[in-house]
C-alpha cells in the first residue's frame, strides 16, 4: 500500500470536502437568515406546504426540506439541526424529512452528472421526486417505523443530545 | 427587516454547522479512503458480479455501485466512464445511485440530526436495488 499517497489523499480529500461544505453552508446560512427576515423562505417553501400537509408535518418544516432539496442532505440536515435546535420541528417531523431527503436530495446537481454520461434528466428528477413522496408517506402513516434513537424520546431529541 | 444582526446570526450558524458537519464528515472520509487503498473494495465488488444480471448490468458496473455507494457519485463516474455502457444501462445506474450514494458520509450527517443511521442505509440500499430490477424489467 502506498502510504504517502494515502495521506495525501486522505488529508487534502478531507480538507477540501470541509472546505466545499463551508463554502456553500456559510452563504446558504446568510441567505437563509437574509431570508428569514425578509419573508422570502417562507413563500418559497410554501410550495412544499402541500406535501407538508400530507405527510401532517408542522409547516416549518418546508423550510429545511427545501434547503435539502436544492443545497443536497449535508446542508439540509444542517437546517433541520439548526430547526430542531429552537425547537421548530418534532422528531417525528424531522424523521420524515430525513426519510424524504435521503431519497431525494440536491436534483440539481447530482442529476446533471448523469445527464452527462446520456441518462434522462426529467425521468431522474421526476422518478426520484415520486419514490421519496410515496415512502415517506407510507412512514407518515405507520407509526411503528419511526425508529427511536436509543435515549431520545419525542420531541427535541437533538436538544438532548447537545444539552 | 434586515440588519447586521441578520449577518451575524448567518455567520455563526455557518460557523456551528460547518463544526457539526466537519466533525462527522473528516473521519469517515479518511477512513473511505483508506478501504480505497486496499483490496477490500474491489473484492467486494467481486462478490457482487454474479447478482449483476438480475439489474441488467456487465459484471464490472458493480465496482461503479459499490464505488458509488461507499465513496460518492463521482467515484462511480469515474468507473462509469471506462465501461462500454448502453442508454439503458445508465439511466439504471443512475437511478440506483441518485437514491443510494456517499453511505459513510451522509447517513452521518443525518444522524446529527437525530435519526435511525441503520433505518436510513436500509432504506436506501433496498430502494435502489428495488429500483435497478424494476427498471431492467421496464425498459
Amino acid at each position: 500500500m502506498d502510504y504517502a499517497a494515502f495521506l495525501k489523499e486522505a488529508a487534502s480529500g478531507s480538507l477540501k470536502q470541509v472546505l466545499l461544505m463551508a463554502a456553500i453552508i456559510f452563504p446558504l446560512m446568510l441567505v437563509l437568515e437574509i431570508a428569514k427576515d425578509l419573508n422570502v423562505m417562507d413563500k418559497l417553501s410554501m410550495m412544499l406546504h402541500p406535501l407538508m400537509r400530507l405527510f401532517k408535518i408542522s409547516h416549518s418544516g418546508a423550510v429545511p426540506l427545501m434547503a435539502g432539496l436544492i443545497f443536497g442532505i449535508s446542508y439540509g440536515a444542517g437546517v433541520i439541526i439548526d430547526a430542531a435546535k429552537s425547537g421548530e420541528l418534532d422528531y417525528r417531523e424531522m424523521y420524515l424529512i430525513n426519510i424524504f431527503l435521503i431519497i431525494c436530495h440536491s436534483l440539481f446537481e447530482d442529476t446533471a452528472l448523469f445527464v452527462v454520461l446520456g441518462a434522462n434528466g426529467v425521468f431522474l428528477i421526476v422518478s426520484r421526486l415520486l419514490l421519496a413522496i410515496i415512502v415517506t408517506l407510507i412512514f407518515s402513516r405507520w407509526k411503528k417505523l419511526i425508529v427511536q434513537n436509543a435515549g431520545m424520546h419525542g420531541a427535541g431529541g437533538v436538544e438532548s443530545r447537545h444539552a | 427587516m434586515v440588519t447586521t444582526e441578520t449577518f451575524k446570526r448567518g455567520i455563526n450558524k455557518g460557523i456551528t454547522t460547518t463544526w457539526e458537519l466537519a466533525k462527522v464528515v473528516v473521519p469517515v472520509y479518511i477512513i473511505v479512503t483508506f478501504l480505497s487503498y486496499t483490496p477490500v473494495l474491489k473484492w467486494f465488488a467481486g462478490v457482487c458480479q454474479p447478482f449483476m444480471h438480475y439489474l441488467g448490468l456487465p459484471g464490472e458496473a458493480s465496482l461503479a455501485l459499490v464505488m458509488g455507494y461507499t465513496l460518492n457519485i463521482y467515484a462511480a463516474i469515474g468507473v462509469m466512464t471506462t465501461l462500454p455502457l448502453t442508454g439503458k444501462e445508465v439511466t439504471i445506474i443512475a437511478i440506483m445511485l441518485l437514491l443510494c450514494h456517499s453511505l459513510p458520509v451522509e447517513t452521518a450527517v443525518s444522524k446529527r440530526t437525530g435519526v435511525n443511521g441503520t433505518v436510513m442505509v436500509t432504506i436506501r440500499v433496498l430502494l435502489s436495488i428495488l429500483s435497478g430490477v424494476v427498471l431492467n424489467w421496464l425498459i
